[in-house]
């Protein structure tokens, strides 16, 4: 039981730095990416790289990561500075897509539906990061350090340009500001959380296989954010653990047959995204009436 | 030949995928609400017939129940969580995550009561015949032919002869002049519905006959329809129908040269490369905000 908890409490953290780097997107940025799994999974799949050819040091992990994901993420940031709106989403979703088909046929890289397997224990500096506990601990700093980031960002200039820029990117853009810039950073900066959350994924799992990276995990961390409330601190957080401990509560009611409990979850959580839209389109954490 | 049996088929695809596309782009050129949830109403109507086959109903009541499925599911949303999104603010996100919630229910209702096996109807219709020395055709081919054929044409004549087509038309333009002039604006959005609605029916009974049925049925259709009217030009309905039979086509001409799994990606590179060069589609007007 200890130990169920203990991974559930790992996988909150690891789902909380996903949803808190892309809230920098979406919530601040107005970048309403559906293409944030890509970017987790080649965290992950980079992790598990270094981890297996190289040493798994948790922080060149994490790094290469981050370097990985944040470069790659050009692929997001064009589209991002060509169209807005509609097209964007249309955008990534494409990416998303993509990107699916290509983990899953780049086997020399990624493993294919077999994954990459047995990806050792991480170790820091040479200890190794023996026990759950720690290893959650681990995950819990990562996670302090983004929500300080994003914290310490968005009351600096950066931030105030990315918000403004969000409400109106005409305005923005007249009081000299530099779109194109302060866009593709928020899209590297949300990007190379991702790829670390993906590193911290791969040694949790110590497996990686292309399907935590499709469509529908990018649907769950935008549900996380957008049902917790976009563009606010705690918002995501709360969002995430209400989906992750949906699912481990409706196990524990009899009624349920096993084989139905994933169908029975996508439901609850489609409902409420569709009601949540309808009736408090700010999220739980958010302000009553929407901003935007 | 095998060119030949994929352009074939490629065709019979691009048929329904125009279709489908088409309704799409009706719904979002009158509306300019994003109709996310299309592929939903695709997959409602798909099991829909699914269902009367195995109640035992012959195909027009089967066809007919696919349609008000259809309809009403297509006039249910717009009621229910469009109109009242769009009253209070008009952020197309919000009504982006409120249809990607709808298609998710849908989903995962079809799973709860269908299954989640692919489900593939057997008809007489999808028996091959050989056309042609080692080229096989089966009549549904020419049928899907036939009703995007019918079905174009009619459609085509309704938004430019008639009072309600014109209506449709100058929705999509300015809808306070519509309203100046005494038409209900309400009552033509839901008409754009309806019809966008109805368009996925073919390509539903059909493809329930073909390629089959699976809960995610949705979600593919969404995609396609998406990228044939981003290719055709976001709102334009010709653009879209004919994207979606190129997007039919180039799927299935890829498997010559590649594997299968590259069939869909082919064409989201397609779309990605339309996004990035040329936002505004083969036919569309300047519309990028």
């Amino acid at each position: 039981m200890t130990a169920y908890l203990l991974n559930l409490a790992q996988l909150a953290a690891i789902f909380g730095l996903l949803s808190v780097s892309l809230n920098i997107l979406i919530g601040y940025g107005g970048i309403f990416s559906v293409a944030h799994a890509v970017f987790f999974g080649l965290g992950a799949y980079a992790g598990a790289h270094v981890a297996l050819d190289l040493f798994p040091d948790l922080l060149l992990a994490a790094l290469a990561s981050a370097v990985i994901a944040g470069v790659l993420s050009a692929a997001l940031a064009l589209p991002a500075l060509r169209v807005r709106g509609e097209y964007f989403v249309i955008a990534s979703l494409g990416l998303q897509m993509l990107a699916t088909t290509v983990f899953t046929e780049a086997q020399a890289i990624t493993g294919g539906l077999g994954g990459l397997v047995g990806i050792p224990p991480p170790t820091l500096f040479g200890f190794t990061l023996a026990g759950p506990l720690v290893f959650l601990f681990c995950c819990l700093a990562f996670l302090a350090l983004a929500l300080a980031l994003v914290r310490q960002l968005m009351r600096g200039s950066f931030g105030r340009a990315l918000m403004a820029l969000r409400d109106s990117e005409t305005a923005a853009e007249a009081l000299g500001k530099n779109v194109a810039l302060i866009k593709t950073l928020a899209v590297v900066l949300g990007t190379a959380f991702a790829g670390i959350a993906g590193a911290l994924f791969a040694f949790q799992e110590e497996f990686v296989n292309v399907e935590s990276f499709t469509l529908d995990q990018s649907v769950l961390i935008l549900a996380m954010v957008i049902i917790g409330g976009a563009g606010t601190l705690s918002g995501p957080l709360i969002g995430t653990l209400l989906l992750l401990l949906l699912p481990a509560a409706l196990t524990f009611i009899p009624f349920i047959p096993p084989t139905d409990i994933g169908a029975v979850q996508q439901l609850i959580y489609g409902l409420a995204m569709t009601l949540l839209m309808i009736f408090r389109p700010a999220g739980l954490a958010g302000r009553a009436m929407g901003r935007r | 030949m095998l060119i030949l049996q994929l352009l074939v088929s490629g065709i019979e695809t691009g048929a329904l995928y125009a279709l489908t596309a088409a309704g799409f782009a009706l719904i979002f050129g009158a509306t300019r609400i994003f109709h996310f949830a299309h592929g939903a109403t695709y997959a409602l109507a798909g099991y829909a017939f699914v269902l009367a086959t195995r109640l035992g109903w012959a195909w027009p009541a089967g066809v007919l129940l696919a349609l008000v499925v259809a309809i009403a599911f297509g006039l249910l949303l717009e009621a229910a969580v469009y109109r009242p999104i769009q009253r209070h603010h008009g952020a197309f996100f919000t009504v982006f995550v409120a249809a990607f919630g709808v298609v998710i229910v849908v989903q995962s209702l079809i799973e709860l009561s269908f299954g989640r096996a692919y489900i593939a109807i057997s008809s007489p219709l999808t028996r091959a015949h050989e056309v042609l020395p080692g080229l096989y055709v089966a009549r549904v081919f020419w049928l899907a032919l036939a009703t995007a054929g019918v079905i174009f044409a009619v459609l085509g004549g309704f938004l430019a002869r008639t009072r309600a087509g014109i209506g449709l038309r100058a929705l999509a333009e300015n809808p306070d002049l519509l309203r100046a002039f005494g038409l209900s604006a309400r009552r033509l959005s839901a008409l754009a519905f309806a019809l966008g609605s109805a368009l996925a029916v073919p390509g539903a009974v059909l493809g329930a006959m073909t390629t089959g049925l699976s809960p995610g049925v949705g979600a593919h259709v969404m995609l396609i329809s998406l990228a044939a009217s981003v290719m055709g030009g976001i709102g334009s309905l010709r653009g879209a129908a004919l994207a979606g039979l190129l997007l039919g086509i180039v799927e299935n001409l890829v498997v010559a040269g590649l594997d299968t799994q590259w069939s869909e990606a082919a064409g989201f590179v397609a779309l990605f490369a339309f996004i990035l060069f040329r936002p505004r589609g083969i036919f569309g007007a300047a519309l990028v905000r």
